[in-house]
């Protein structure tokens, strides 16, 4: 018989029926108050992550569900970014959100309910369906504009995408699992080496493999070439959901790849993978992430565009840590995943709250921001110079620990080229800082802020400054969560 | 032998008709060809001595999700002329070129994977009840309860939202009134 | 393995069974119109034989010789093969239908049953779901309103009883644990073991979506005349008509061979031969077919919709789970 040990799933337990609390809340309730639903919700993210402190570590349903070091790290920075994305979404939903308030926040806590599933999957089915549970609510929530064009095309066109790349992921795992008779992914390490050892030349079958689901993972995490759908989604979509499409589900992305590559595909793969291990295909993506995102970014007006191509470009980052493939590679990317929820929920949140009050996205319209509204424009400064990996804030530290584990590993030529293209990238964030400070005044407008969107802002702040200063306890964290892979 | 027949028989069907399915331009004929190809993978299946796989597959599959499409397909009467003028010539050699790409890589997998010696040593393997309600039913909800479950959670959530997206708004109701 | 007396023995099954389902929807038709005709103080067909008994054969002669009419505005291809493919599911589906006991003739055990798969009932719901393509198609390869009304309205009847339909035997097959037609058969030989009586509410359910999926009054919106004309085959006549009508009777006579297998016994019963006490079944059931035509007014499309989803639906997912609770905890 199979191990049920329930009292490991029970932080996403109760996060999902928190999530259908919420909408029967907001059903069952006359007066609508969008306040309190909104409160309810990041109360109900926080009584998780007290959850997932008391009930973690260890495994259920034979190895389908890990709650290891990794999955708590991730569950984390889902957590944060959902609880970020619900605060800064307050005046959204009071302004333009009319109907289906709850079903919004619902369905927010449903992805990361996806999200946290995904972290934990120690097996490809679950991992897929979790990937789809994550995805699934995005595509609804980037389309919750329903009388505006944009956003409903940026739901379609997500849903398309993501169809599609779902398509190609599935054929790539039917592929390991036909080559490797389980659905397990430590198992499947064993088979398939087993397998290379008994039958001559695996080698093609597994490239493809690996090149399709590289494919279909490369989509959720909009890895260059499969990023062409980010832009219009990002700025289509509502901007808090923009912000979790950016942290939350490329997080979870991060970790399938890890799960997937890292855990299932690695080891024998340098043996096998004549004459191409997963590591070259990966630094060459990521290099073209680096590469496009940063240039593409340039020429951006609009600030919701702008940080669709930067985050192209920051995944490219991330990746540069994980074809390091060692302790410091995979926890110089969980903390850079973690530093990355600060800063860009926090830019983003501005973003939200600039938009809420002017109605306008252009990077334009801040001019002058500085000095009406001095403490906002001095918050997105951090958070932009923290994205660009300026010192002392935590984004440095973040590249840093990414660059050192690239050299570690030998792939020095493309830390070379990642520490060019932060230079590039330093211009368009700075463009930004230069219009809220320098540019000459536009009448512009006080921004009014509710307590909520104040509440991620000081978060996002205090985050940045506190682990730039002091990172030692997210690395060791973050450093900790490689055991899970042995090294 | 008459295995090995009605193997290829369906298998060409199959294939076939897969392909004829997105030669189409006319939406109706498209689901048409899916339903054939539907049922001649079902016969596959069948063959393998799953057949209550290959039974659910003619159930679900062309039994309600196709005559959903074809629902819709009818209700909006779509017609091969809603689908845009001619692609460019670009577009059409890359699609071939990709396919012909694909096509290419998988007959270099099969030819490189000793398939008739797997597939000797797989079928040696198979159990007595292989295939069998039963058989699926133990695995669905034993070894694989935690995914099933993952799944109900996954229908109610594409729920959820396929209310919120379809429903009509309440202020656009009141005006349409 | 395979010999040749099993290949005999399953052809004449075969050819029996087919010429006797033919026959059958041909005096179905008889039997409905006597019916009608007297719950409706008619006399019904008189003329043609005693008792109108040659009226079927008239019916089939006329048929046979009207002209063949395609509108110009049909898609040909597909307005030929629909009524094919509406024709041939209510055949197939008699394949797996135990008519009677294992006889022994010459030595050779032969079951009463074309072939018994070990998932028969599944077999029967993969088939009759295969039906309604055929008119579906026709309705949209007429190029005609009506037809194309009816053969929307068919898919949306079809997908909202389809689940109930499935739901309401689930109970069925939680008490009998198979999935076999002879399996279920050999379970129901005491009268009081007939799973009418231990699923009477899947019962109920089982034959009102058995008439919504077979089109039958008082669900027969496909067709409804009064606003439809003939809806999806309005534009058929001759013999490719004649294959719809066979069709929809011979899906008629699935339906009551089926629920006479389920729950009725199925061939069991006291003294006279299995066979006929099968034939004895399927004919009341038609019969009851007939009477509820008789007397109940067609629905109208939204509360066709609202009983499918709203209480059909509720009630077998209700009835499956109070069966999972009485028998399986």
């Amino acid at each position: 018989m199979p191990d049920y040990n329930l009292r490991l799933i029970i932080p996403e337990i109760f996060l999902f029926l928190w999530a259908l609390f919420i909408i029967a809340f907001d059903l069952g309730t006359k007066r609508k108050n969008p306040k309190l639903i909104g409160y309810l919700t990041m109360g109900g993210i926080a009584a998780t992550a007290v959850l997932l402190y008391l009930y973690h570590g260890g495994i259920s349903f034979n190895n389908m569900f890990k709650s290891d070091p990794l999955a708590l790290f991730f569950k984390v920075i889902f957590l944060g970014s959902a609880f970020m994305a619900v605060g800064s979404s307050f005046d959204i939903i009071a302004q333009k959100i009319k109907n289906h308030r709850g079903e919004f926040f619902g369905l927010v806590l449903f992805s990361t309910v996806g999200m946290m599933f995904l972290a934990s999957a120690g097996e490809l089915i679950s991992l897929y369906i979790g990937l789809e549970l994550t995805t699934i609510p995005l595509f609804i929530l980037a389309a919750y504009y329903k009388d505006d064009r944009i956003s409903v095309e940026a739901g379609l066109k997500y849903l398309v995408i993501g169809a599609f790349s779902s398509a190609i992921l599935l054929y790539g795992l039917s592929l390991l699992y036909g080559l490797s008779g389980t659905t397990d992914i430590v198992m499947m390490k064993i088979n398939l080496a087993l397998l290379y050892l008994n039958t001559n030349g695996i080698g093609w079958a597994l490239l493809m493999a690996i090149v399709m689901v590289l494919a279909g993972i490369g989509f959720k995490l909009a890895l260059v070439p499969f990023h062409m759908w980010a832009p219009d989604v990002y700025q289509g979509a509502p901007t808090p959901i923009t912000a979790l499409l950016s942290v939350g589900s490329k997080a979870a992305g991060v970790v399938a790849f890890m799960r997937i590559f890292i855990d299932g595909l690695y080891g024998f793969a340098d043996a096998v993978m004549f004459p191409l291990d997963w590591g070259n295909i990966v630094a060459v993506l990521a290099a073209a992430a680096m590469i496009l995102g940063n240039i593409s970014a340039l020429r951006q007006k609009n600030i919701k565009r702008m940080l669709a191509y930067s985050s192209i470009a920051q995944i490219g980052y991330v990746m540069v840590g994980m074809v390091a493939v060692s302790e410091l590679g995979v926890g110089s990317v969980g903390y850079y995943m973690f530093i990355y929820l600060f800063a860009n929920m926090g830019a983003f949140a501005v973003a939200t709250i600039f938009n809420d009050n002017t109605g306008s996205d252009s990077i334009a319209s801040y001019a002058g921001l500085s000095k009406s509204s001095p403490m906002i424009s001095a918050f997105m400064a951090i958070f932009l110079l923290s994205l660009a990996g300026i010192p002392p804030l935590a984004g440095f530290a973040a590249k840093f620990f990414v660059f050192a584990a690239g050299i570690q590993a030998g792939y020095t030529w493309l830390v070379i080229l990642a520490l060019l293209t932060a230079v590039v990238s330093l211009y368009y964030y700075a463009n930004v800082i230069k219009m809220m400070y320098f540019a000459p005044d536009n009448p512009t407008i006080k921004l009014n802020t509710p307590l909520s969107a104040n509440i991620v802002l000081i978060i996002g702040v205090a985050g940045l400054i506190i682990f730039g200063v002091y990172p030692e306890p997210i690395l060791n964290f973050a450093l900790d969560t490689a055991r899970v892979f042995g090294f | 032998m008459l295995d090995l027949i009605i193997f290829y028989f369906a298998a060409v069907i199959a294939v076939g008709a897969a392909v004829m399915m997105i030669m189409q331009r006319n939406p109706v004929a498209s689901v048409l060809y899916l339903v054939v190809s539907l049922v001649a993978q079902a016969i596959l299946y069948v063959q393998l001595n799953a057949l209550f796989v290959g039974a659910l597959l003619i159930i679900i599959y062309t039994g309600a999700i196709l005559v959903l499409f074809l629902f819709v397909i009818m209700l909006l009467n779509l017609r091969g002329e809603h689908f845009g003028g001619k692609q460019s010539r670009m577009g059409r050699a890359s699609k071939i070129a990709i396919t012909v790409i694909l096509f290419a890589e998988m007959v270099a997998i099969f030819k490189q994977v000793a398939i008739p010696e797997r597939i000797g040593t797989q079928a040696a393997a198979v159990a007595e009840d292989f295939g069998s309600v039963e058989m699926v039913a133990s695995h669905l909800f034993k070894e694989y309860l935690y995914p099933f479950e993952l799944t109900s959670i996954l229908l109610l959530v594409a729920i959820v939202g396929a209310v919120v997206l379809a429903k009509r708004d309440k202020t656009e109701k009141m005006e349409d009134a | 393995m395979i010999t040749t007396g099993f290949i005999i023995a399953s052809a004449i099954k075969v050819i029996v069974v087919v010429v006797a389902v033919l026959t059958g929807c041909a005096y179905a038709t008889w039997l409905e119109r006597k019916l009608v005709g007297h719950i409706q103080h008619r006399i019904g067909p008189n003329l043609a034989g005693p008792f109108g008994l040659l009226q079927p054969i008239a019916d089939a002669i006329k048929l046979a010789f009207k002209e063949d009419i395609v509108p110009e505005r049909a898609e040909r291809v597909t307005y030929a093969l629909a009524p094919i493919v509406a024709f041939i599911p209510a055949m197939l589906s008699f394949a797996v239908i135990p008519f009677g006991d294992t006889i022994t003739i010459m030595g050779q055990q032969i079951d009463m049953v074309i072939s018994d798969l070990n998932i028969g009932i599944l077999y029967i719901f993969a088939i009759t779901s295969l039906g309604v393509y055929g008119i579906v198609l026709a309705g949209w390869s007429s190029g005609s309103k009506y037809s194309l009304l009816g053969g929307i309205r068919s898919s949306a009847q079809m997908i909202s009883y389809e689940i109930a339909y499935g739901l309401s035997i689930i109970g069925v097959l939680i008490i009998a644990q198979t999935l076999s037609m002879k399996e279920l058969v050999a379970q129901q030989a005491n009268f009081f073991d007939w799973f009418i009586f231990r699923q009477p509410l899947g019962f109920v359910l089982f034959v009102i979506c058995a008439i919504a999926e077979t089109n039958r009054s008082p669900f027969d919106m496909p067709e409804a005349e009064s606003e439809l004309v003939g809806g999806y085959h309005t534009e058929y006549s001759s013999l490719r008509f004649a294959m719809f009508f066979i069709g929809e009777y011979a899906n008629m006579i699935t339906v009551a061979a089926v629920v006479t297998t389920i729950f009725l016994g199925g061939w069991q019963g006291p003294l006279l031969p299995p066979v006929v006490w099968f034939c004895i079944k399927v004919f009341l059931f038609m019969a009851f077919y007939v009477w509820i035509r008789g007397t109940l007014p067609r629905v109208r499309y939204d509360q066709l919709m609202n009983l499918g989803w709203k209480v059909l639906f509720p009630l077998a997912l209700l009835n499956v789970v109070v069966t999972a609770l009485i028998y399986r905890l």
